[in-house]
């Protein structure tokens, strides 16, 4: 009962009075203080000790790690000792921030501060600043110009795509016999990784000499089909896997508007007279559009990180006619162990498609606002 | 084998074909103390010629692709020189971490058969770290890079002791081991230096690595080509090209014939990279060009490490690549090496390729293959002149043709990490497993069958044991003779081991993948590889890259 009382006169339940005294606070400073502190000796202690300036040390980074738990904690511990009450709610929040900072903030960092650097991993000397070389480099590199000219097109066929989706996903939504079974069939390109979709699609039936896909085409009169060898030919093959692949997605978003378009209005338009393209035009495309337009964005971010199809079926090839941004990527900073340059390009894509999506979204609403 | 003898047997005409074929040849060969004869009388004498008997009839030439129970079975039988060495249980609680390739479902594979008997006795226990052959040259040197070494046994090619020795990340080979796999057994290429750094020795050969030339001999029987070979007006007879020369000639006279009722198709000339590895095969027709007889180099000018792929012996190499595009298969232009040598040459399309010793010991033992008894075997063709870079002009030799075989990737090898140097119960289990699989019985099994290994011990020219697994005498001797005489030849192109070599393969093939669509011509596209070459030069450090290569052409 007392308790009963006691939170019916404290509805927030307060379990420590907020008032801090001046010792508790000067505690809390201290220990968050003298656990940075304690954080940073130990990293310049295994700095210097790594660079081979001082001999003693650590066999590894790892008491950094430890040392860095340790203050995480210790501020933790501190903004209660210091704030009392709003300190502990801060606590809720906290492992948040840190693991944020840990896992995103930090390595961002540090991969910017790469990217300014000549890290070739079979270099002996190791990483070396070079400022903005790796930035002129890539104002001159053909190969990534190249791509990002290939990310144009591969990005343009989206459009296609879309179109290819709607048009499936209207017909899913009609009544039409084995509606089930064919909704969960256009699923499976989707649930395929894409390895398999290069093996199975890019390697065997598009084989040259036995695939059934080229087998067909020689019995349509194609005397030699051959679906990488032309670097157009390529990049449309290539285009039509990534489509294979992604088209169910946007079906999936598709189909989950047209079934929430309000049946009323349809039902209306039908009752006015208005034949399959009108309502189609005036009434589901408009409706449609908020949702057309995620789809579409969503898709471009997913066309944007191509790569993977491109890397196990082509090789960027022939002559880069299929290369990626990406894929691109992967060779300098995999195959050729150049991580600097790898980083840089990274960096300056992930700005790029950063700038490009936010341009297409302010773009989008606009549209939409205008639209509505 | 000394260039003395290799003299001395084709003064005797002894020929490549001929020079191990069964009795005939070893009385001759017997008169040449140490040649291949001796060693392989010796191994039938030592004890275990049984034994090696019978593990080669597992599965047997013909019975199919041995499998996991098979791999296992070898490994059980070749315990023999761990349990000379380790008592029952001894290694009980020790892990050890195994690097190494999954490709072609070989490599690895194979390895966890042979170490699953070899784990039961001793008592430790195995981690496997599978990597796609793509994916292995940046998994390495990440881990090196970064200080991150997870492994203590490590499958790796010669090409990397650059990087491996260099950061004393390596293990030194106990004197036991040496014993236990006959370490004097390997052929001389595979002797030191390769396999050691700053003198000591680091590795336990698994494979010896070099370019032969496979072709398909029914090919070149065929009666109606070789009349029409004669009726187009083509010099010589219709026979098997020695030189790149006649090798781009029977290429180009192929095209739109046919051949068993299929489009008939000369050499398969790889034009896709393949992580690197690919630029072996731009390699393996340029040494002929490049590769003289006077300079162990052929890759880079070793004063200055100025890259020799623009000079003329490399553009005529790509060029010749160019020059038979037209009369490839279609669909070539995709086909990386692995494409080339086993969905199309094994798979019987194309009657010449360049490839490891896989093609050899997969013909006929591979359930994918469709070439069985139809394959022979030469070294590498040669060219009628070649380039000598130290004077800038091309010479015609007094010898004839200028063969140089090209020895790419000089062959997989065990290395155990420095990490087994922790306690000493640890090292000992990880030299022990490597020894295990790189001992001399057990490889003789894998240069057999399809193992991604090729031989590489004189033990393993033994015609007689091979036909003794099933192999028919004309093949094996042809097989071996392309093995023996490619590695032991005196113009023969050793890799140079160098921290960063497979950067510089990736960009040539980036930039030979620009001349292959026509993008460029040849001198435009290797001016602009010899430019990356000396830019990844500059970054890895010119000056210790110099001193490097110095030291692994032994100059």
């Amino acid at each position: 009962m007392s308790e009963i009382k006691y939170i019916e006169r404290d509805p927030l339940y307060v379990v420590a009075p907020s008032t801090v005294s001046q010792t508790t606070k000067r505690a809390g400073k201290i220990i968050v203080w003298s656990s940075f502190l304690l954080m940073v000796v130990i990293a310049i202690i295994q700095t210097l000790h790594s660079n081979e300036r001082i001999s003693f040390g650590f066999s590894n980074w790892r008491p950094v790690l430890y040392a860095y738990i340790l203050w995480a904690v210790a501020i933790g511990y501190s903004r209660v000792l210091i704030y009392g009450e709003r300190g502990k709610r801060n606590l809720f929040v906290f492992p948040a921030v840190m693991f944020i900072i840990s896992i995103v903030i930090f390595p961002l960092l540090f991969g910017l501060y790469i990217s300014f650097t000549d890290w070739n991993l079979s270099s002996i000397d190791g990483r070396k600043f070079n400022g903005l070389d790796n930035f002129y480099q890539m104002i001159s590199d053909p190969y990534y110009w190249n791509a990002l000219k290939n990310m144009i097109y591969y990005v343009l066929a989206v459009l296609v795509e879309f179109t290819i989706a709607f048009l499936l996903a209207i017909l899913l939504n009609s009544q039409i016999r084995g509606r089930k079974f064919f909704r969960i069939a256009f699923l499976i390109p989707l649930m395929l990784s894409p390895v398999a979709v290069s093996w199975m699609v890019g390697k065997s039936m598009l084989e040259q000499r036995f695939g059934p896909v080229a087998s067909f085409a020689r019995w349509l009169g194609w005397d030699t089909p051959t679906f990488f060898s032309n670097p157009v030919i390529a990049k449309l093959t290539m285009m039509c896997m990534d489509a294979w692949t992604f088209i169910p997605l946007m079906i999936i978003m598709l189909l989950a508007g047209l079934q929430a378009l309000p049946k009323e209005v349809l039902e209306a338009a039908k009752v006015d007279g208005a034949n399959k393209w009108t309502l189609f035009k005036n009434i589901i495309f408009p409706i449609m559009l908020p949702v057309s337009l995620t789809t579409l964005v969503i898709r471009i971010i997913f066309k944007l990180k191509l790569a993977d199809i491109i890397i196990i079926v082509t090789a960027g090839g022939p002559g880069g006619a299929t290369d990626s941004v990406t894929s691109f990527i992967v060779r300098e900073y995999r195959d050729r162990s150049n991580v600097g340059y790898g980083t840089l390009l990274s960096f300056v894509y992930l700005i790029f498609i950063v700038i490009l999506m936010t341009i297409l979204i302010r773009f989008v609403n606009r549209w939409l606002q205008r639209a509505s | 084998m000394k260039k003395s003898l290799y003299d001395y047997a084709l003064k005797h005409g002894i020929n490549r074909r001929s020079f191990v074929k069964g009795a005939a040849s070893a009385g001759a060969i017997a008169a040449m103390s140490g040649g291949l004869s001796s060693i392989a009388t010796s191994s039938f004498a030592d004890g275990h010629s049984e034994l090696r008997k019978a593990i080669l009839k597992i599965p047997g030439v013909g019975a199919g692709s041995p499998g996991d129970a098979d791999w296992q079975k070898v490994g059980e039988m070749c315990l023999g020189g761990t349990k000379e060495r380790v008592k029952e249980g001894e290694f009980k609680g020790v892990e050890l971490n195994f690097m190494g390739l999954d490709s072609l479902n070989l490599h690895n594979m194979l390895h966890r058969g042979f170490l699953k008997p070899w784990e039961k006795y001793t008592g430790a226990k195995i981690n496997w770290i599978d990597l796609a052959q793509a994916d292995y040259n940046a998994r390495l040197q990440q881990s090196i890079a970064t200080g991150t070494v997870d492994f203590d046994i490590l499958q790796a090619g010669a090409p990397f002791e650059g990087d491996l020795g260099g950061k004393k990340l390596l293990s030194a080979m106990p004197d036991w081991v040496a014993d236990q796999i006959d370490l004097g057994d390997y052929v001389g290429y595979l002797q030191a230096p390769t396999g050691t750094w700053d003198g000591v020795t680091h590795r336990i050969s698994i494979d010896g690595d070099c370019h032969n030339f496979n072709y398909r001999t029914d090919y070149f029987e065929n009666e109606e080509l070789a009349a029409a070979w004669k009726a187009e007006g083509h010099s010589g007879n219709w026979e098997v090209p020695t030189t790149w020369q006649k090798v781009t000639e029977v290429t180009n006279f192929l095209k739109g014939k046919q051949h068993a009722g299929f489009p008939a198709y000369g050499y398969l000339d790889v034009q896709k990279g393949w992580g690197g590895f690919g630029f072996y095969f731009l390699g393996s027709i340029a040494t002929a060009y490049a590769k003289h007889p006077d300079s162990p180099a052929f890759l880079f000018e070793p004063d200055t490490m100025k890259p020799m792929v623009n000079n003329p012996a490399w553009v005529r190499a790509i060029q010749d690549v160019l020059d038979r595009s037209g009369a490839q298969p279609p669909d070539q232009i995709n086909a990386d090496p692995g494409v080339t040598g086993f969905s199309q040459f094994l798979a019987g399309t194309g009657s010449m390729v360049s490839w490891w010793g896989d093609v050899g010991s997969n013909a006929n033992t591979s359930d994918e293959s469709l070439v069985q008894g139809n394959v022979g075997f030469d070294i590498l063709p040669g060219s009628d002149d070649v380039y000598n870079w130290q004077t800038g002009k091309w010479e015609t030799l007094a010898s004839g043709p200028n063969y140089a075989p090209n020895m790419a990737y000089i062959g997989w090898g065990l290395y155990c990490m420095k990490t087994v140097d922790e306690n000493s119960a640890k090292n000992k289990a990880a030299w022990s497993a490597c020894s295990h699989i790189g001992g001399k019985d057990l490889s003789l099994w894998m240069s057999m069958y399809p193992s991604g290994f090729q031989p590489y011990r004189n033990s393993h020219f033994n015609v007689d044991e091979w036909v003794g697994a099933g192999y028919t005498e004309a093949f094996a001797s042809d097989y071996l003779a392309s093995e023996a005489d490619s590695y032991n030849h005196p113009n023969a192109a050793i890799e140079p081991r160098i921290p960063g070599i497979f950067q510089y393969y990736s960009i040539a093939e980036d930039e030979l993948s620009k001349i292959f669509a026509g993008q460029y011509d040849a001198q435009t596209g290797a001016d602009n590889i010899a430019a990356a070459w000396d830019k990844i030069t500059d970054q890895i450090g010119r000056e210790s890259q110099i001193k490097l290569y110095k030291g692994s052409l032994g100059l």
